[in-house]
């Protein structure tokens, strides 16, 4: 099994190999050591590897690690290299995410819209700081999510964008 | 006495919680008001009874008065508790209830109007011969405004006049910039406080922030329990508060303290409100401004003092005459309050969201927790992002930083990022054990309070930790053990 673990900025190739009786992780291009790990609680986890154990509290959440541990939260992203490769190939509309966690200031186009690249689309409103939106390539506008007023979370599809049809 | 015998409270979260419980031990019929995303917050569990009110976006649900006003009416409450935010310092709203027949449980309209603007409040001051930072406000305009901030010389602060929380707010340490900085604290000003009026004060560099805690009857009784030191702030907002102050010399607790209650005598000032001061490092003290309601740190000063804040606002409301006098309010040990934010520390502080996949809050001796969340809960941008307070109190300042160490290190949030780790890191801090702060204290030790970089060990722990996470390598230790799964693939 191998993942890609994105922690504190950096990218990880993860693989874990598995042989009746025992496990072992490799990270990068080091040599594989010896891991388990044993569920204490809900949340309570310790971590074995090589001579090295630590206590962690965790939780998931989709491809989502919540981890404390050493004093400290991390999050780490859990990315599957197959399943990523397939998302990217995907589909070929655009959607427009939110940057920040935030509010709804303004909509200044429509669904069904022609929009240009550049073409400010919406102002969202954030640690009260006013951010414009704007078209990240031609095409229409094929949904706005939101309405003036209304709150998203990080990461919110805020609009949704289709590749211009050809002439 | 007026009757009062059902209080709706105007408010949510964990100050709505904290107002319930009161109003529950002096056997009050307590109830709230809730938009629908609240729908399943401890709050509207706790209340006698809920009434769901609309709005365009859940906050301005709660700060329609007429939402309150009709509330009110369909329950039958005869006074309305604000908390703190929302509808709290608007003296329009107090005179709508006094209209409506309602108590409003704070200071009279006229009192909120005079001492809430902090320009009105620190001219009134200046009359009365109270200590204010000089000052210019915008009345004057252009060049006028220009050469009268120049007598005063920078550095300078830029602030709304209607404003608070530390929005809108603008230093300048040079001139050249007072041009860009005055046209956008006014923008800002009237996008967020919907008054565009703004006053540029001398700025004090590392000032610490002593605010002192009054309580009022309407029968000219005015007590102040003490000071609270809330030097600890990130963008100009709160993050650590505590009491006594420390490190604050007896002579200069007390000066500050009558400073206090005189400003609040001579303002005909009633129920609770909280007069806050810079404190130079030279000494001296200047109003900063008054915030006339309960505020979110006034548990440290019920730790202390053993008094319920709520319970004299109350008594106050329904025009009791205080029995209590200034000689017997006397302060215990020490205390801290820390709030727990969805923010991350290392990107700015930026609010964070999510779900509340785990949730756990501290309990023992000497704790308290006011939380206005639950696991499994989703925090939303639509308010704002503080979780919940811990308030800690011990015999002294020492002994009381490890108990909130302790509490923070029982505290997990998982799913949601938090200012928790960062909050131990200010507590750990020598200069911050010493009592050595003021408001610039994050800023100047921003290095030091940096997490320390991670061991290639606890690297490799936590990348086993996650890649482990899936259930197929999972062995559990005290249920029934599962059969290894040694050639599982991952589950989603």
């Amino acid at each position: 099994m191998k993942r890609r673990i994105d922690l504190l900025g950096s990218h990880y190739t993860v693989t874990i190999l598995t042989r009746p009786g025992e496990t072992h992780m490799t990270v990068d291009t080091e040599a594989p050591r010896p891991v388990a790990i044993t569920k204490v609680t809900d949340t309570k986890h310790l971590i074995h590897m090589g001579e090295n154990r630590a206590q962690v509290q965790m939780a998931v959440k989709g491809n989502m690690a919540y981890i404390r541990a050493f004093d400290r939260t991390f999050v780490l992203g859990i990315v599957n290299p197959v399943e990523q490769a397939a998302q990217e190939t995907g589909s070929s509309s655009t959607t427009i995410c939110a940057p920040m966690p935030g509010m709804v200031v303004e909509i200044t186009a429509a669904a069904g819209d022609r929009v240009a690249k550049g073409q400010p689309l919406m102002t969202i409103e954030s640690m009260k700081i006013l951010t414009v939106l704007t078209a990240p390539k031609n095409g229409h506008i094929a949904g706005i999510l939101f309405n003036p007023g209304d709150a998203f979370d990080k990461n919110a599809v805020l609009i949704t964008l289709a590749e211009k049809k050809e002439m | 006495m007026s009757e009062i015998t059902k209080i709706l409270v105007a408010n949510r979260g964990e100050i709505a919680c904290r107002i319930l419980r009161t109003l529950d031990c002096m056997g009050i019929a307590g109830a709230v008001v809730y938009h629908p995303v609240d729908a399943a917050t401890p709050a509207v569990k706790m209340a006698a009874q809920a009434v769901e009110i609309q709005g365009r976006s859940p906050v301005s649900a709660y700060l329609d008065m007429e939402n309150i006003i009709t509330a009110c009416r369909k329950i039958g409450a005869d006074a309305v508790h604000p908390g703190f935010g929302f509808l709290a310092e608007n003296a329009g709203f107090a005179e709508r209830l006094a209209e409506e027949g309602i108590v409003f449980i704070g200071p009279l309209p006229d009192t909120m109007a005079l001492m809430g603007n902090k320009l009105t409040a620190r001219a009134f001051c200046m009359e009365n011969g109270f200590p204010v930072l000089p000052c210019v406000s915008e009345q004057k305009t252009g060049k006028a405004f220009t050469a009268a901030a120049r007598e005063i010389g920078v550095p300078l602060l830029i602030k709304a006049a209607a404003g608070g929380g530390g929005k809108g707010m603008h230093i300048v340490h040079d001139f050249h910039d007072l041009d860009t900085a005055v046209p956008l604290a006014k923008a800002e000003a009237l996008r967020f406080f919907g008054s565009n009026s703004v006053y540029a004060e001398k700025y004090v560099a590392s000032p610490r922030h002593i605010e002192v805690q009054i309580m009022a009857d309407h029968h000219g009784h005015v007590l102040h329990m003490g000071e609270r030191d809330c030097s600890i702030q990130r963008r100009f907002q709160k993050i650590i508060e505590e009491s006594p102050a420390p490190e604050l010399a007896p002579d200069l607790r007390r000066q500050i303290c009558d400073t206090a209650v005189e400003i609040a005598k001579k303002s005909g000032y009633r129920n609770a409100g909280t007069v806050e001061f810079i404190l130079a490092p030279d000494g001296q003290f200047y109003f900063l401004e008054m915030n006339t309601r309960l505020q979110v740190e006034h548990p440290v000063t019920e730790m202390v003092t053993g008094l319920d804040l709520v319970e004299l606002q109350v008594r106050a409301a329904r025009n009791e005459s205080f029995s209590l006098t200034q000689d017997d309010i006397k302060t215990n040990g020490h205390a801290i309050e820390l709030r727990l934010y969805a923010e991350d520390p290392e990107k700015e502080f930026m609010p964070a969201t999510g779900q509340l996949l785990a949730y756990h809050l501290p309990r023992g001796e000497g704790i308290r927790v006011e939380n206005g969340f639950a696991e499994g809960m989703q925090v939303s941008a639509a308010f704002d992002p503080m979780l919940a307070k811990l308030i800690v109190h011990d015999t002294n300042r020492e002994k009381t930083i490890d108990l909130a160490l302790q509490a923070l290190r029982d505290t997990l949030v998982l799913g949601v990022t938090t200012n928790a780790d960062f909050l131990m890191r200010i507590l750990s801090h020598p200069a911050y054990g010493s009592g050595r702060i003021h408001t610039g204290f994050i800023p100047l030790y921003q290095a030091e309070l940096l997490p320390p970089p991670l061991t290639q060990e606890q690297r490799s722990l936590l990348l086993a930790a996650a890649a482990l996470s899936s259930r197929e390598f999972m062995d559990t230790a005290f249920a029934v053990p599962e059969p290894h799964a040694f050639f599982g693939n991952w589950r989603n």
